[in-house]
């Protein structure tokens, strides 16, 4: 044998010690935790929206363990998360998955942050049997998969905008209008922009542009020449954070006139902080406000659960964190319920899950939608210089009158 | 020559019982062992073109995507209309009997080898007359050209993406489809390196040497440069396709950009794996990457939300103190260990003559 072969063969049993020493010696519950494995975006195109989602699961684990943690066949336990890194990939989140559930032994998990990151993780979960409380994955194809482990606490993504275009209609006398759109190709815009189709259909509205944007965009300035020239009534974008942001920035830098803008994500991208004035009049889809009289024993009201985050975090909480944390008062609920760490057992009592939290209702269709809680659309609008997000739709909770339409740019100030 | 075969033997033989093992040793990493396989697969593939033939190529994503998705759609398409499956929304969803499930996995991975190396022939025969960056610069504009381009095309899911068909739900051991994967990427993972170490003792690869030391020579020297660059490539194609094709199954999504034309990760990857272990070597991105992967798996949890600092410091640290990879390094340092022999007299009296 040869020194080369030698090498190689230690090199080898190196390798295949550390292997076994990696030993997967975590349980699911272990000792007093009961511990919940999740892959968040800290990196990549969707990290700050990761982050997000982080700070939500961490407010709630730390506000249910603070307050008696979760009771189970009469001993209190408290909740702690193993968090990786997805990378904002779903090759990678899928491969996370896999190394929670074998390595780590979890046995339950929260989800990742997007619907993309969701749809790679889902089967994982389906196939091992393990319950998934997710509170970012909105995609409408997640809830048709039969999936039997997967409870989304939010509304699917196809709601998020509809309503924003029987507004216009209504702003425009009961008549159809004409919808300019752009979207970025991923799982959960596509979805919004399915939406969108069925409410233009639905009105007789038409779609005169129909773009579709490439991921991690900076730029849109294409689309919006087209709406300059095209003169829609409605503009509709979804990209995430990053199109939210690219979306105001060019708007106002090309001066774009247009009555109706409507977008997803303005409250993760900051926007009424970041660009101010020039976000204004922006109609924006949300799964949550914190004027919503929505509470529970844990946040109490949105609006504590605003100054909380705040205090904690040191930012206004966007509705992706809200919902995170929603998703953890929601297995604590389950696991009370079942009083039992089966998994199967405690995914019957998320089944029959219906509870009020301050995040809103929350109870379970077939798929795993949650199916008691509205969207809600609010409207950015400033006072001299402070811009603030104003609820608008539905009627029930609006704090202000929907402005429409959109001033031009040469009559704002 | 019975002498170095022996020796091979218990390498071999060892590595293959080792591979075998594997799931049942460590059942909690198959996935990551999977992985390794297919990332082994595509350094060395990618050592053929970047290593051997000294073209620098990160178009190697275009095969291993096309894969992924010919293996995904054939899969779905052989049995069940394939635009109801993907369409965005996914009302319908169909399942799969186990059969059918195999079936459609064989006749995918057949397809996925066969037209990512045609493709990789047409393309080849266009863009392999370019040269050093200009040719890099091409075929990185190639994968990324593909990953928009699926992303618009609806009937493979576009910008929704793939979910590519469940295992059968009649199987209902949850490991099973842990072991085939494995099995099926460590089966590939043989067959590639049986193939490539056929290539290094052929002269197909003296001749692969001869273009990257020297093109315009070898062309002088009578050689069809051209019609072995071609070659080349489509070798690495049929193999990488097949790779996408296990990893679609294994991952259970497709999307465009992420996960097949993933440039980004994967491609960059490939080319750091061989360049670690060494580019141009047999062994060496067999080594570059189970190393890399296990630097990835065992320490990119540690430092979270750093991690990809950290790689850019290993690509640093790679590139400055390992520029000829590890097996390189090996190579400068014992040089008898390679057979190669120095001729102590000979250096002495070189060194009198300065």
């Amino acid at each position: 044998m040869n020194k080369l072969t030698k090498l190689f063969i230690t090199f080898i049993s190196a390798i295949t010690l550390m292997l076994s020493s990696m030993s997967s010696s975590f349980a699911k519950v272990d000792g007093e935790y009961i511990v919940l494995g999740a892959a968040i975006s800290l990196t990549g195109k969707y990290s700050s929206n990761g982050v997000h989602t982080q700070n939500g699961y961490n407010l709630a684990v730390d506000r249910i363990n603070k307050m008696g943690g979760v009771e189970v066949q009469g001993k209190k336990y408290k909740f702690e998360i193993i968090y990786y890194d997805d990378e904002s990939n779903p090759k990678r989140a899928a491969q996370l998955a896999e190394r929670l559930i074998n390595q780590d032994g979890v046995k339950y998990m929260l989800g990742p942050y997007s619907s993309g990151l969701t749809k790679a993780i889902a089967p994982v979960t389906e196939k091992y049997k393990i319950p998934m409380v997710e509170a970012n994955g909105a995609s409408r194809s997640l809830f048709t998969k039969g999936y039997k482990y997967l409870f989304a606490v939010l509304s699917p993504a196809n709601q998020y905008l509809e309503v924003a275009i029987d507004l216009a209609v209504e702003k425009n006398g009961g008549k159809p209008v004409r919808i300019a759109q752009a979207f970025e190709q991923d799982a959960f815009s596509q979805d919004v922009r399915l939406g969108i189709l069925d409410a233009a259909k639905r009105t007789g509205s038409e779609i005169i542009i129909d773009d579709k944007l490439p991921k991690e965009l900076n730029d849109m300035a294409a689309t919006l020449a087209k709406v300059k020239a095209t003169k829609p009534d409605v503009l509709v974008v979804s990209g995430h954070t990053k199109g939210a942001l690219t979306a105001i920035r060019q708007i106002a830098e090309m001066k774009v006139d247009v009555p109706m803008l409507a977008m997803t994500h303005c409250d993760a991208a900051k926007l009424s902080k970041q660009h101010g004035k020039k976000s204004e009049y922006a109609l924006c889809a949300s799964q949550w406000h914190k004027n919503l009289s929505y509470k529970d024993k844990f946040f109490g009201t949105g609006k504590k659960y605003d100054k909380d985050f705040k205090k904690e975090f040191g930012y206004a909480p966007p509705y992706q964190s809200a919902e995170s944390s929603a998703a953890l008062l929601v297995f604590k609920d389950a696991f009370e319920r079942a009083n039992s760490f089966d998994g199967d057992k405690v995914r019957d009592a998320l089944k029959t899950t219906e509870m009020q939290t301050f995040y809103g209702n929350i109870k379970f269709g077939p798929g795993g939608q949650n199916t008691a809680k509205p969207m809600i659309l609010f409207q950015v609008r400033c006072k001299g210089d402070t811009c603030e997000n104003k609820v608008v739709a539905p009627t029930k909770w609006a704090s202000d009158k929907f402005y429409h339409p959109i001033p031009k740019w040469s009559e704002r100030s | 020559m019975d002498n170095v075969k022996q020796k091979d033997l218990i390498l071999y033989s060892g590595l293959i019982i080792l591979g075998l093992a594997a799931p049942f040793l460590f059942p909690g990493f198959k996935v990551q062992l999977t992985i390794l396989c297919v990332l082994i697969v595509l350094a060395m593939t990618w050592n053929l073109q970047g290593g051997e033939m000294g073209y620098n190529t990160f178009g190697n994503i275009l095969f291993y995507g096309l894969g992924m998705y010919l293996t995904a759609s054939v899969q779905v398409g052989m049995f069940f209309p394939l635009a109801e499956w993907t369409e965005s929304g996914g009302e319908k969803t169909f399942v799969h009997t186990t059969s059918q499930y195999f079936q459609g996995m064989g006749v995918g991975l057949l397809v996925a080898a066969l037209v990512p190396t045609i493709i990789a022939g047409a393309i080849g025969y266009a863009i392999l007359g370019l040269r050093g960056h200009y040719f890099a610069i091409c075929t990185l504009g190639l994968g990324i050209a593909a990953g928009e381009i699926a992303g618009g095309i609806e009937i493979i899911g576009a910008g929704q993406g793939f979910t590519t068909p469940p295992f059968p739900k009649d199987i209902v051991d949850p490991g099973a489809r842990g072991d085939f994967f494995y099995f099926l990427s460590f089966v590939l993972l043989i067959g590639t390196f049986v193939f490539i170490k056929w290539i290094y003792g052929s002269r197909f690869k003296l001749i692969l040497n001869a273009i990257r030391d020297n093109e315009d020579k070898a062309e002088a020297m009578g050689i069809q440069t051209m019609k072995y660059k071609i070659v080349g490539w489509m070798v690495s194609a049929f193999f990488a396709g097949l790779a996408g094709g296990i990893m679609g199954g294994l991952i259970g999504y497709i999307d465009s950009t992420d996960v097949a034309f993933d440039g980004r990760e994967m491609g960059v990857f490939m080319v750091l794996m061989a360049i670690l272990g060494g580019k141009g070597t047999l062994w060496g991105p067999v080594i570059g990457a189970t190393l890399f992967h296990f630097l990835k798996e065992g320490f990119w949890t540690l430092i979270l939300g750093w991690q990809y600092v950290a790689l850019g410091v290993l690509i640093v640290v790679i590139v400055i103190y390992f520029p000829e990879g590890l097996m390189g390094w090996l190579r400068e340092k014992y040089p008898e260990r390679f057979g190669e022999v120095i001729d102590e007299k000979d250096r002495k009296a070189q060194v009198e003559l300065k």
